[in-house]
């Protein structure tokens, strides 16, 4: 299984290393983003922290509803999710390689918003480098296993794009919650109790989702 | 075909006609046989209309789920059935809630709605019932549909033990088992079963729509069938 996972994320970082079709518009809508909602902050310290905290994960979940769905759209072409079907390899063999390929994806939107973020607005997101990696990463998985999973939903819709965030925002919800507060009391040098918490609810939702999409993404995908 | 016309088809009218005056009756206690609460007044009475209904959005998302479940197990159609039926009528549920709910908070905390994580994740179920609904509207064929619902139900079970345990994991402002009379109590009680009720009628009569729509269908497509080979 783990040759098989490796050339299905080996095909998708090869495709978009040839044809750089996702990730150029997602970094772009990110910086985009950032500058936008950084323009609208002109709080004092201990709100603005509050506010920016929210506004960067609003940013990375709308940016990775781009990542999710331009991926669907590429696997969609020219009849290669067909291809890939008829391929000997398990249903939860190719939502693991979709949801790392989307991961991947995200983390690097990560990489670029996080300090873009502590540049426009001032609020010290990378105090505790260490928390903050913690709940990027959990954050970032938990939206990347629900963006896979709901987007092979969508699949052949007219209406696409509209029906995926119609899906997947509500889901996505208790996530922004709970990675916008441990990112808010990270950046308050407070890693307290109630930070750990916050990073347990992520933690939690993170397993749920993973496990139902490897359960359920074969149902998802049968023609 | 199943004849609905003659006493087969007027008894769940009889029925549906009793727990409508059944809930009148149940109405009629909540606002003039229960107490009124010492510092809400009478605004307090909507709780016994918002409590059955979120009762009964929460309840008929798990039933939902455990159709959609057994759909994915059986491949049987008849599950799905009843699926969308307890799927609409939940959302009806979902949606009274919020309403019921933003008209209390109003006369409670004076303002229509505040983010507290009761009401947050009471809204994102009644987004993930909106979206099924939506999801369901958007595919022609009847398997596939059953199948990528039955599985975005079971997703959107996750948000159900969030929606209970809102008040007890997360600080908030919403109210968490508080203290009534017993008239009180009663009076709740009668009205979470009669809400019950109701939606159980509902739903089966919905699901006996969509068996005739299916059947309907069936004809017409034999029809259109022999009139081609005509």
């Amino acid at each position: 299984m783990a040759s098989k996972l490796w050339w299905l994320i080996h095909k998708d970082l090869m495709i978009e290393y040839r044809t750089r079709q996702t990730w150029t518009s997602m970094l772009l809508l990110c910086v985009i983003i950032a500058v936008v909602f950084s323009l609208q902050v002109k709080l004092p310290m201990e709100h603005r922290t509050a506010t920016v905290s929210t506004m960067l994960w609003l940013a990375i979940i709308f940016a990775s509803q781009v990542v999710v769905e331009r991926t669907g759209i590429a696997e969609h072409q020219d009849g290669c999710w067909d291809a890939l079907t008829q391929y000997p390899v398990s249903a939860s063999t190719i939502y693991l390689a979709k949801l790392i390929v989307n991961l991947v994806a995200i983390l690097a939107l990560n990489c670029v918003m996080v300090p873009l973020f502590v540049v426009l607005t001032d609020v010290p997101l990378l105090l505790h480098a260490g928390a903050m990696s913690l709940v990027i990463g959990l954050g970032s998985l938990s939206v990347a296993a629900i963006g896979t999973l709901v987007s092979a939903a969508t699949f052949g819709q007219r209406q696409r794009g509209a029906v995926l965030s119609l899906l997947a925002l509500p889901l996505v919800l208790p996530v922004l919650l709970s990675a916008s507060e441990a990112t808010r009391l990270a950046a308050t040098n407070d890693l307290g109790n109630q930070w750990w918490r916050w990073v347990q609810f992520l933690g939690a939702f993170t397993i749920v989702f993973v496990t139902l999409g490897i359960v359920l993404f074969g149902a998802m995908i049968e023609e | 075909m199943t004849n609905t016309s003659g006493s087969a088809g007027r008894s769940p009218t009889i029925l549906g006609t009793s727990l409508v005056g059944v809930l009148l009756a149940i109405a009629i206690a909540a606002v003039y046989i229960a107490p009124s609460e010492q510092t809400m007044g009478d605004a307090q009475r909507v709780m016994y209309v918002h409590i059955s209904v979120a009762w009964l959005a929460l309840l008929g998302f798990a039933v939902m789920a455990i159709c959609g479940w057994r759909y994915l197990v059986t491949r049987n159609l008849w599950w799905d059935q009843w699926a969308i039926a307890i799927g609409e009528v939940g959302w009806m549920c979902s949606t009274l809630t919020l309403v019921t709910g933003s008209l209390w908070a109003h006369a409670a905390w004076g303002t229509w709605w505040t983010w507290d994580p009761r009401l947050v994740t009471s809204f994102v179920l009644w987004a993930i019932y909106s979206g099924n609904l939506t999801l369901r509207s958007g595919l022609e064929d009847a398997n596939t549909r059953a199948r990528l619902c039955s599985v975005m139900a079971i997703i959107g079970l996750a948000d159900v033990p969030l929606v209970v345990m809102a008040t007890r994991w997360f600080r908030g402002v919403h109210p968490v088992s508080p203290d009534m009379e017993p008239a009180m109590r009663y009076t709740l009680v009668a009205n979470i079963a009669g809400w019950t009720a109701l939606m159980i009628h509902l739903v089966v009569r919905r699901r006996r729509l969509l068996v005739l729509q299916s059947q309907v269908a069936e004809l017409q497509s034999l029809y259109e069938t022999s009139q081609t080979q005509r």
